[in-house]
């Protein structure tokens, strides 16, 4: 079987794998930059120069063709939603009538990424956004209500009160809607403005945790990693999206300049759980970003004349819902270069001495 | 089985303290590699479950893959990638992995591969 090597913008390579899976990869949107191809993994060239691979990315599907296609794939999981609902749910999950705990978790993990929010390309169509939304929320209910029947030593009936999923009125699909394309594969720039942290607010408390049934969206991902556990029948987990890490989709990523002065320097210090000495900074402003956002961060230390860039996720999020908190985000760095981390503890250490 | 540690490699720092965090409570003894060199430079006990990513910088997962299961034969290798392209899935499997998890995971979802792996 033919093997190539693929790779993408960031110097990542994937292979050797056949041409099948790189053209599954480009007709599902999996790999949108190919940057260099190589049939030995050793002497690479552009796309150009393999004719095969060229063909592959010039009939990927065109955005209008995406569209139809998504159009059509919504229709069919609304169907497919509409058949599951009211069915046993072994049968939904293809499984025996007594089957365990741990065959219920497996078959719900293998069908329900299918429907995984963030699967979808950003410029899909709304139906299908709705269509996923409402199957995921429907399977992880589902799989809460498996764990509970199971624990009371129950056969695993319907879940019960679940409104029908309606079709959707004539005519709604036309015409064709999609929400509107951020740039892709860029960064969307965002220039923060630190708000005064004069008077300084109060140092945050960690966010509550939330029922298991209810989470709360501004707890922190990594606050939400639970220990791995896997014999309880009743786990104690939502099955939720948020619940569901370790997905990147590049068109999220976030560009934020920040001016870094001694006055909100203590953006560095203050909060508990996002701070220097804990990887991260916590900045107070008007607009939040979502929890899990990748940022981009510049700081920018006029002062010093120096700038300082590094990659960060936004692990926690205080977006006014409480008066006694200060609104804005939380990021963990992901990279930030050492000789940089040791200017901004020099920079915080200067500041608090005057 | 090995008293080895389970290793993790993956570029992305990210899912490496997902995992780690995920992992950690469990008692096992964790390492970490940014890509399949980097795992394969790594002195000490061979480990006892490899969770590996496909799409690195410097060596291919598919070509970790191969190495690992050539240096450490006994070694399951659990692959995690977020190219859920079924042919990928067979081709993953054909050359080695114990078993591939697409990306997002959920944390039970890593617990019970990674049983699954040792108990085999």
């Amino acid at each position: 079987m033919p093997e190539y090597w693929i790779g993408d913008a960031e110097g990542r390579v994937l292979g050797p794998v056949s041409l099948d899976v790189v053209q599954d990869l480009v007709n599902t949107g999996r790999l949108t930059e190919i940057t260099r191809v190589s049939r030995d993994g050793r002497n690479w060239g552009t796309p150009a120069g393999f004719p095969e691979v060229m063909a592959l990315l010039l009939n990927a599907p065109s955005p209008d063709a995406l569209l139809q296609t998504e159009r059509q794939e919504a229709a069919r999981v609304r169907e497919q939603l509409r058949t599951m609902q009211g069915r046993p749910p072994h049968e939904i999950f293809r499984l025996d009538r007594n089957a365990s705990v741990d065959a219920y978790r497996n078959a719900f993990f293998k069908l329900v990424k299918r429907f995984y929010p963030d699967r979808v390309r950003a410029q899909a169509h709304s139906d299908l956004r709705k269509a996923y939304a409402d199957a995921f929320q429907f399977l992880s209910r589902l799989m809460v209500h498996i764990e509970r029947e199971l624990s009371t030593g129950n056969h695993v009936s319907p879940l019960p009160m679940m409104r029908a999923v309606p079709p959707p009125p004539p005519g709604e699909d036309e015409p064709l809607t999609p929400i509107p394309a951020p740039p892709p594969q860029t960064a969307r720039p965002l220039t923060v403005v630190p708000r005064s942290m004069t008077p300084l607010p109060r140092p945050m408390t960690p966010l509550p945790r939330s029922s298991p049934l209810t989470p709360d969206p501004r707890r922190s991902l990594l606050e939400q990693t639970q220990p791995l556990r896997t014999s309880p029948l009743d786990s104690s987990f939502s099955y939720q999206a948020h619940e569901f890490v370790g997905f990147e989709r590049r068109d999220d990523r976030v560009e934020v300049t920040i001016r870094v002065t001694a006055r909100n320097s203590r953006m560095f210090t203050d909060h508990p759980l996002a701070n220097l000495k804990t990887d991260g900074f916590f900045l107070a402003c008007a607009k939040s970003l979502p929890l899990g956002t990748l940022v981009d961060v510049i700081f920018r230390f006029d002062e010093e004349r120096r700038e300082v860039r590094s990659r960060g996720r936004v692990i926690l999020e205080n977006t006014g819902g409480d008066p006694s908190r200060p609104t804005g985000f939380g990021v963990r760095f992901i990279t930030l270069v050492e000789q940089d981390r040791r200017f901004m503890q020099q920079f915080v250490d200067k500041t608090a001495a005057h | 089985m090995s008293d080895g540690p389970i290793l993790i490699v993956d570029d992305d720092a990210f899912v490496r303290t997902l995992l780690r965090e995920m992992l950690s409570e469990q008692g096992h003894p964790l390492r970490e590699a940014e890509n399949g060199q980097e795992a394969l430079d790594l002195e000490g006990p061979p480990p006892k479950v490899v969770l590996l990513d496909l799409l690195m910088p410097e060596m291919s997962g598919m070509e970790a893959l191969a190495l690992i299961r050539n240096r450490w034969p006994a070694t399951p290798v659990l692959v995690i990638s977020s190219m859920d392209s079924d042919r990928l899935v067979n081709e993953a499997l054909a050359a080695g992995a114990s078993g591939y998890i697409t990306k997002p995971f959920h944390p039970m979802e890593i617990a019970s591969a990674v049983e699954r792996a040792l108990a085999a």
